[in-house]
């Protein structure tokens, strides 16, 4: 039983300073969450008012948006390919 | 039967075992995990992108105070990061995905947040965005065209990405302003990434050299009574 607290802890410990693993959700998620940001507050300003004043709003979120799924996309697929390693 | 028999002890002991041992199962399964340094890097490019979402930031008089306070306290908690590891009062082995080139120099991150906190507190959103947007996808695309088509021909799709970033950015300038801008700030940018400087990082470079460029350019005609920039990008909420 010692020993199985001791592994849990250990491997806690472990996982602590793996730094990588807790920042991987949040480089993935925070540009997509940005760049939806970004086309809703076009929609809500721009689009839904007639005004062409946002489109700046339209054209970085989508440039967020593609830029950053092309490369989470390898990203992810590089996760992977070293897990079944 | 068995049900009937079990205490509401056994029941909690039983639950906790299989809690523990989900745990224990759970625990290896992320430590398991290995992320590619690579591929982590690329990313970390890619994600401060989303630090344009300053320039959606209210026009109010206490938050454009936190937006001058706020980067610089960021900026100086890397900075003390940064010390504390090449003095070594920091593990080297935490900071994941490091060149071998940057253990006894400041890392590519400072420099890349140095680059930012100064394309916002000192120049328009007209110049700050695609030079950001540059040092987000341009670097990394170079990176990767690199290793797969050779330095000549990387740094030519970098141009046009860069080019690219240009010309969406200053769509609504006139049409001598955006073709000039948009070959000026490519060059800039393909420079700052090309040149290797010993102790500057090119993250720094591919942010600033198109920056002082298009500043230098803006200022010149503005002397002489001509009003390049076009109206800003992206509108406070």
């Amino acid at each position: 039983m010692e020993n199985k607290n001791d592994t849990r802890k250990e491997n806690i410990q472990k996982l602590l300073l793996r730094l990588e693993l807790w920042f991987a959700p949040v480089l993935i998620i925070v540009p997509i969450g940005a760049s939806l940001f970004f086309l809703w507050d076009w929609y809500v300003r721009g689009f839904s008012t007639g005004s062409s004043l946002y489109d700046g709003e339209l054209l970085i979120g989508l440039l967020l948006l593609i830029g950053n799924l092309m490369f989470d996309i390898f990203f992810l697929r590089s996760l992977r390919i070293l897990k079944k390693k | 039967m068995f049900f009937s028999e079990m205490t509401t002890r056994d029941a909690f002991k039983l639950t906790k075992k299989k809690m523990t041992e989900y745990q224990t199962e759970f625990l290896e399964r992320m430590n398991a995990i290995e992320v590619d340094a690579h591929w982590f890097r690329r990313v970390f490019h890619t994600f401060a992108a989303s630090f344009l979402f300053y320039y959606l930031l209210p026009d109010e008089e206490w938050i454009n105070s936190v937006k001058i306070v706020l980067p610089v306290i960021i900026v100086l908690c890397m900075v003390v990061v940064e010390y504390r590891r090449i003095r070594g009062d920091l593990d080297h082995q935490r900071f994941f995905g490091l060149r071998n080139y940057e253990k006894k120099r400041p890392a590519s991150y400072l420099y890349f947040g140095v680059g930012v906190l100064i394309l916002f507190l000192l120049f328009p959103q007209q110049i700050a965005i695609p030079c950001i947007l540059c040092a987000s996808f341009t670097d990394p695309i170079i990176g990767e065209s690199r290793y797969y088509l050779g330095k000549k021909r990387a740094y030519a799709i970098g141009f046009v990405i860069s080019a690219f970033f240009f010309l969406v950015t200053w769509y609504r300038a006139d049409g001598w302003a955006l073709i000039l801008v948009s070959l000026l700030g490519a060059t800039g940018a393909v420079i700052g990434e090309a040149r290797k400087l010993k102790f500057v990082d090119d993250d720094f470079m591919i942010q600033m050299a198109p920056a002082i460029l298009l500043l230098l350019m803006w200022q010149g005609l503005l002397a002489m009574g001509i009003n390049m920039l076009p109206p800003p990008l992206l509108h406070p909420l």
